[in-house]
């Protein structure tokens, strides 16, 4: 008899714990998919910041194939907020204020950085292809370098150099800096969600895996 | 002819042979000659004769090779004392299972990024900064061999615009060039450079734990 209650019992907690689980469950885990940044970016609530560095193979595929898809399925969750590391690439700074100079016009045009007619993705998917596709190293220097950005997007030299002076651009540059500490938590690219939560590339199992995280770590 | 002699030793009585291997300086040198020749390949041919810069996993893999070749060097002072062995072998092991793990990350890294079409979820790719274990400043100490220039996954070489290659540099920059990087043999894309690393240390490895067998063995019996 006892025995017998003490089964039900034992059934009983079982369910309710199972059911409890359940409820409470999320499929991500801190540490294991993403990990809380002790010193998170600033300002940053409500943004997908993308670090990502020219010279890095999965910086390129995951724009090519990931990045606009998971941008385009966030809708308007999430702004996001391409960072563009200066510290690895041999032209990494020269690359920085470039993107700075075209994110700051898409941004007048209205247009959305994932977007193919997008300067700023015009420039960084030249560069993307020139070096990983082409092996292109740009020995002739900074010129040279410039040039295949300058190209993509279908500006002048001297439009880019009058666009560079302007105080937004070093505002922009000071802040994608937050991006190097981050980066060099787990190497790039690095998806950082408000700022707060950096998730483990490794972890990503598919595009929509992806989104579910980002759309969860932003609303906490 | 010794040789001979020495393989049909091994087939009549495996254990009392390798026993004896494992007591003589050759097997121990000839670990360290291997880890390090390999590195010094690595580096010497590869990185600075054919302009193939090491990525981050390639320099980790370095720092394993050369981890298990300085426990061979250990041992091969003198292979009877127990305790030079025990040093010498716990280094190697080390060497080795490192070695595999890195060989196993950089094989994916590779995989995912020459299948452009593939999955490459679930790859991290290289960090902006090496670490090595201990947190050794080696990159710092010796960029030249421990500062990973190349990008994670590709190895194939990059020749500077300045540089005058040489007939034969220039044949084998082709090469290697064609077939998208290192590979053991680069017009059938065959084994690449995890996988050739792997196998090198694997060997170590199944080599090492047939001589700790039989040491083990040896010694229980004599306590017995």
């Amino acid at each position: 008899m006892q025995s017998k209650f003490l089964r039900r019992f034992l059934k009983g907690a079982l369910c309710a714990s199972f059911l409890a689980a359940a409820f409470s469950a999320s499929a991500f885990t801190a540490g294991t998919d993403y990990v809380v940044l002790e010193k998170p970016i600033p300002n940053a609530d409500k943004t997908l910041i993308k670090v990502t560095s020219y010279d890095c193979p999965f910086c390129y595929r995951y724009d090519k194939r990931v990045t606009g898809a998971v941008v385009q399925k966030l809708g308007s969750a999430v702004k996001f907020e391409p960072y563009h590391l200066e510290t690895k690439a041999k032209y990494g700074p020269q690359a920085s204020r470039l993107f700075a100079v075209l994110i700051l016009k898409d941004q007048a045009s209205g247009t959305p950085l994932t977007d193919d007619k997008s300067l700023f993705m015009k420039a960084k998917m030249a560069y993307y292809t020139a070096y990983h596709e082409k092996a292109e190293r740009w020995d002739g220097g900074e010129s040279d370098f410039l040039k295949t950005g300058l190209d993509a997007a279908g500006m002048s030299r001297a439009e880019y150099d009058a666009a560079a002076k302007d105080p937004k651009i070093e505002e922009m540059l000071q802040k994608w800096k937050a991006g190097h500490e981050v980066a060099a938590i787990q190497g790039v690219p690095a998806y950082i969600v408000n700022g707060k939560y950096l998730i483990y590339t490794k972890s990503i199992r598919s595009e929509n895996g992806l989104t579910s995280l980002i759309k969860e770590l932003s609303a906490k | 002819m010794a040789l001979k002699g020495d393989w049909e030793a091994l087939c009549a009585s495996p254990v009392d042979t390798l026993f004896k291997w494992q007591n003589q300086r050759f097997l121990w040198l000839l670990m360290a000659a291997a880890a390090g020749g390999l590195v010094f390949i690595a580096h010497a041919f590869f990185q600075n004769y054919l302009y193939m810069p090491p990525c981050e996993h390639c320099v980790y893999i370095r720092f394993a090779m050369l981890v298990m070749a300085a426990g061979g060097l250990i041992a091969a002072i003198n292979p009877k004392n127990i305790v030079l062995k025990l040093i010498g072998c716990l280094l190697a092991f080390y060497g080795a299972i490192a070695g595999i793990l890195y060989s196993l990350t950089l094989n994916k890294i590779h995989y995912a990024v020459h299948n452009p079409a593939g999955d490459f979820f679930g790859v991290q790719g290289c960090s902006t900064e090496p670490r090595y274990p201990l947190d050794l400043p080696l990159a710092k100490w010796w960029p030249e061999w421990f500062k990973p220039t190349g990008d994670c996954g590709y190895d194939a070489p990059i020749v500077p615009a300045n540089v005058t290659l040489n007939s034969l540099q220039q044949w084998f920059v082709d090469m290697y060039t064609a077939s998208g990087g290192w590979y053991l043999i680069p017009s059938l894309k065959f084994m690449n450079m995890a996988q050739a690393c792997f196998l090198a240390f694997g060997t170590t490895l199944a080599v090492l734990i047939a001589m700790v067998v039989v040491w083990s063995i040896k010694a229980a019996r004599a306590n017995l």
